[in-house]
């Protein structure tokens, strides 16, 4: 009986633990999101660095892609250049060369807010943007990458 | 007793509960957040105001004026950002590139891409090109670009170039098109660098990627039509460049004796393939075929020559590292009363790595014109390294330091430093 009393309390806790162990490991994992019309479900990590490097501009549709980012410190941007395999200071002189070159008009709208990613993508039909997953709400919709999404083991986008 | 278990599972909970958490904000943590909450605020009073003037079109005012839903897309101007705001004016985003150099040389004349160099000086300032970049987009798919270069001439006067000016329509990515006069895509070079120091790693240009106006060798620039795209090849990346055009190359002889070559080109072709393998971010490996015909200015007019022109080239541009290795041969034929051919190879090598805000850089280069060249007599052999640093104190300013050490031909070595401050706004 003692030893059930014991045991209760800690089963309990330990199950608290692993579920917030969880749900922490989910909220560090980064969405793509598009708008919910789009009919793309998913995407390889190449083909999404293609489209935040700005070499492929438009969705197999032939829609235009609208690419949204986070500011410099967050945790979306964080990934973005992960994903590009560029410093910040890299990243600027990146869009300051595409635009020189003529492959690009401007670099991509820097968003202050996930609420406002999500008010682009709802606005424009062709947006894509990278938002942390506990931001996910209605009116985004996530993308597979590389087959997983955000919260599933070996996702690799964080 | 038995409150003990229940006790140490909510510390252990708690303690799990607080463990991911952050440290404390600071004061300037607290007011960063602020501020950013409210440009948040105003960003979206923003949106919400352009929203419902959408809505409220009914009335028009000059400051109401109903908006065609086609043009949302283009309404980019809702969510402006602090780099919008400060390159665009009317609907026009523009960008300028300057620079300021210092340059000594041993031998006292400068070669390529010096104009402002006076010959006879041991060293002096010069300013090189100021570049004024304008792009504008006109539909979804269509945009303007132009690019207006003020070069320092001798005698510090100035000359305009418009080094280009295109009407581009994306199509899909398989298919973008430019009208206009364009910047050859003969190699790698041309295409990342254009015509800005400051987006280059060493303070000049290979020997072979210089200007035709500023001595160079190879045709530069032609108006006409570009085409280019990708081919769908799944993770190899290939893309093609197809371009048809007229160009009139007006060559300085780069041993500054005054010289004027006008090659008097007629159409020219070039077309070229390029991959960027997936496996490999940052690997770009291409090749080029450039056709035209010129005259031999020293045979007179009516002595033409077909000039073909083979690139290839292998770069590396990722994880801070620039290797970037470009060959080329060009080749001349004569076409009616001879049966001459001379090859000119060349080739540059580079390599860079970014340490912070240093990148130390190493460049080899060789050029090799043959004597009995005569469309090439001022070129010559030439070949040397060229080694120095880029300091970038923000991502608008980079000061650069270059030691070159250049073998010619029946010519004296040539030893330089120069010093340059290259900048864009």
């Amino acid at each position: 009986m003692r030893t059930k009393t014991l045991l209760m309390p800690l089963l309990i806790c330990l199950t608290i633990l692993v579920f917030v162990r969880v749900a922490s490991a989910q909220a560090g994992d980064v969405a793509v999101v598009v708008n919910e019309h789009n009919p793309v479900t998913k995407m390889s990590r190449a083909e999404l660095r293609k489209i935040f490097a700005g070499e492929q501009r438009s969705w197999s549709a032939g829609l235009p892609i609208k690419v949204f980012v986070r500011a410099p410190g967050t945790h979306e941007r964080g990934a973005l250049l992960k994903v590009l395999g560029m410093t910040e200071s890299e990243y600027k002189e990146y869009w300051t060369r595409q635009i020189f070159r003529g492959e690009i008009q401007a670099e991509p709208s820097t968003l202050p807010s996930n609420g406002m990613q999500r008010e682009a993508l709802i606005v424009y039909p062709g947006a894509v943007a990278l938002v942390s997953f506990q931001d996910v709400k209605a009116g985004m919709k996530v993308l597979r990458i590389e087959g997983r999404k955000p919260g599933e083991a070996g996702y690799s986008l964080n | 007793m038995r409150r003990t278990p229940w006790t140490a599972a909510a510390l252990l909970l708690l303690s799990t509960v607080c463990y991911p958490q952050d440290p404390a904000p600071t004061d300037t943590d607290t007011i960063r957040q602020l501020v950013q909450q409210l440009k948040d605020l105003q960003e979206r009073v923003k949106i919400l105001e352009s929203q419902q003037s959408r809505a409220d079109g009914a009335i028009p005012s000059s400051s109401n004026i109903p908006t065609p839903p086609t043009e949302l897309e283009d309404q980019t101007g809702t969510i402006p950002t602090e780099e919008l705001e400060r390159h665009e004016a009317h609907g026009i985003q523009w960008r300028g590139f300057g620079e300021v150099n210092y340059k000594v040389l041993n031998q006292r004349t400068p070669e390529l891409g010096t104009g402002g160099f006076v010959s006879g000086s041991a060293g002096n300032f010069y300013t090189g090109d100021l570049g004024l970049f304008l792009t504008s987009k006109l539909t979804d798919r269509t945009s303007v670009l132009s690019e207006i270069v003020f070069a320092e001439r001798d005698a510090q006067r100035y000359s305009v170039d418009l080094r280009r000016l295109l009407l581009k329509y994306d199509y899909n990515e398989h298919l973008k098109m430019s009208f206009g006069r364009y910047q050859t895509n003969i190699g790698y070079y041309n295409w990342a660098f254009r015509s800005a120091a400051w987006m280059q790693t060493a303070a000049d240009r290979p020997l072979v990627m210089e200007y035709a106006g500023n001595g160079g060798v190879l045709p530069t620039q032609a108006i006409g039509i570009s085409l280019t795209g990708a081919i769908s090849s799944g993770k190899l990346g290939l893309n093609y460049v197809a371009e048809y055009g007229s160009s009139d190359t007006i060559r300085p002889d780069i041993n500054s004796d005054g010289g004027v070559n006008d090659e008097n080109n007629g159409n020219q072709v070039n077309v070229g393939f390029f991959l960027r393998p997936d496996a490999v971010l940052g690997l770009q490996i291409g090749s080029s075929y450039y056709h035209d015909k010129i005259s031999n200015f020293v045979q007179g007019p009516s002595i033409r020559y077909g000039q073909s022109i083979v690139n290839g080239y292998v770069v590396y541009v990722a994880h801070g590292v620039e290797f970037l290795n470009e060959g080329f041969l060009i080749r001349h034929a004569a076409l009616h009363f001879s049966e001459a051919v001379f090859n000119t190879p060349a080739f540059y090598s580079q390599i860079s790595k970014q340490f912070g805000h240093i990148r130390p850089f190493f460049r080899f280069q060789y050029l090799n014109a043959s004597p009995n060249n005569t469309i090439y007599d001022d070129v010559g052999l030439h070949f040397g390294p060229s080694f120095g640093a880029r300091y970038d104190f923000n991502e608008y300013i980079a000061f650069k330091a270059q030691l070159d050490h250049t073998v010619r031909r029946s010519e004296p070595d040539l030893n330089g430093l120069q010093l340059q401050l290259a900048f864009t706004f």
